[in-house]
């Protein structure tokens, strides 16, 4: 049977509960340390990375609709696109031997911060009209007030954050799988490959 | 947070799958038109929607705390550094097409916001889970879906826990940026090691919970699925595939 369409394992499962949650609640380290990004890729990244793109798919998309869920704000719906995209992208980059050292996951990250602000910023300036998160529109608007046209002011601001959270993001699943015990990181095969 | 709330409204009694549809239909309905009158008729929809559940009181403030930053931002970005004709508002110039947009953006946010909102407190958790069961939804799609709320504020308390332990040794959280930087390392590593670490165990306690069983589960007290309920579900669908329909065929403004 292709691996596309073998069953989710039940340790697969809480992999990818586990990367939800991540998702959900890293947000809250980054404000207590009072840091512009948001970091909630980290989970999917995390899953591609241990398991592969499809949990990482299924754990991103389940992400953004608790995402909304616990928030209310049910206007995150339509980028459920970009943690797809992030997913593959991410499965890809581990597959490449990505998160081994800091000096390839970061600009790796860089990588996957173009290619994110390129699936969000059409999102973002199509159906919402550039505004969306807080702090991007707060940047999009600056950028704006600076008399560049709307369409810059949003990729711009897309971009600049994107490229800054993902990197990071990126950095940080490579600390961490590098910290994983040998016990722990040998029941990954995904690690191995 | 919001969540359920109890209540005897036509949208508490159907079944779990008519209010979500509803929800959804808005939504669509929401990103299809362009002009600001259609975008805010959705909304009006989406606030008879409310009222059948007769939850537009709970809905209207968790709506507007989520709208209105938005709606400030989108005046300041369509309304004020739009392009012109400008329109004079006292001492304010406001861009007439910018004004426009910022109706249709904000129309749209605010659409989904309530219609949402309001599947949100009139569908109940435990119906939902029994209805996805009955209707032969995976194990593992459910369990994502309603254990993961559960352990979201466990995953808090944890983050908080791993903050106080790591300032107490000495980790500082303030400083410059690429401090604050550094600082992510020493409390993100801990919190995903610790519940990697729990993976084993959860795992098998799911598989002594049959949780691997193949096979239909069987839902103890599936919700009723009357006539009408399918009715208003085939009737959401028909209308947004019909709206998309008259949209792409060049009539929808």
């Amino acid at each position: 049977m292709p691996p596309i369409l073998r069953p989710v394992t039940l340790r697969e499962l809480v992999v990818i509960r586990l990367g939800v949650a991540v998702n959900l609640v890293i947000g809250q380290v980054a404000a207590a340390l009072l840091l512009p990004v948001f970091l909630d890729t980290i989970g999917t990244v995390l899953v591609a990375a241990l398991v592969g793109p499809r949990a990482a798919i299924v754990a991103g998309l389940t992400s953004q609709v608790l995402n909304a869920v616990l928030s209310g704000n049910f206007t995150w719906l339509p980028f459920g696109l970009v943690q797809i995209v992030i997913a593959l992208y991410a499965a890809l980059a581990a597959r490449l031997g990505a998160f081994r050292r800091l000096s390839t996951a970061i600009p790796a990250g860089l990588g996957l911060g173009l290619v994110a602000a390129s699936a969000s910023a059409p999102i973002s300036y199509f159906l919402f009209g550039g505004v969306t998160a807080g702090g991007v529109t707060a940047v999009t608007t600056v950028i704006r007030a600076l008399g560049a046209p709307l369409p810059v002011a949003v990729a711009a601001a897309s971009y600049s954050t994107d490229l800054l959270d993902k990197s990071l993001v990126f950095a940080l699943v490579a600390v961490v799988l590098r910290s994983l015990p040998h016990q722990m990181a040998v029941r990954f095969p995904m690690l191995a490959r | 947070m919001i969540g359920y709330v109890p209540g005897r409204s036509p949208l508490h009694r159907a079944h779990p799958y008519t209010p979500l549809a509803v929800a959804a239909g808005l939504l669509f309905l929401a990103f299809a038109f362009r002009s600001p009158a259609a975008v805010w008729a959705v909304v009006v929809a989406a606030a008879v929607f409310a009222a059948a559940g007769g939850v537009l009181g709970a809905v209207l403030r968790p709506a507007a705390v989520l709208a209105l930053p938005t709606w400030a931002l989108l005046t300041v970005l369509h309304g004020l550094l739009g392009g012109p004709p400008h329109l004079a508002l006292g001492p304010l110039a406001l861009s007439a097409p910018g004004v426009e947009r910022a109706l249709v953006f904000g129309g749209r946010i605010t659409a989904i916001l309530l219609a949402f909102l309001t599947a949100l407190v009139t569908v109940a958790p435990p119906r939902l889970v029994e209805a996805m069961t009955a209707r032969g939804v995976p194990f593992g799609r459910i369990y994502l879906l309603v254990s993961t709320l559960t352990v979201v504020p466990r995953m808090r308390a944890r983050v908080r826990q791993i903050i106080d332990a790591q300032q107490c040794r000495g980790l500082r959280i303030g400083g410059s940026p690429l401090a604050r930087v550094r600082a992510l390392g020493p409390l993100v590593v801990p919190l995903v090691l610790s519940a990697l670490a729990e993976v084993d165990e959860q795992a098998l306690a799911l598989d002594v919970r049959g949780g691997s069983a193949a096979g239909r589960r069987t839902a103890l007290a599936p919700p009723a699925d009357h006539a009408a309920d399918r009715l208003v579900r085939w009737t959401v669908l028909v209308g947004v595939v019909a709206v998309y329909a008259w949209k792409f065929a060049g009539a929808g403004r």
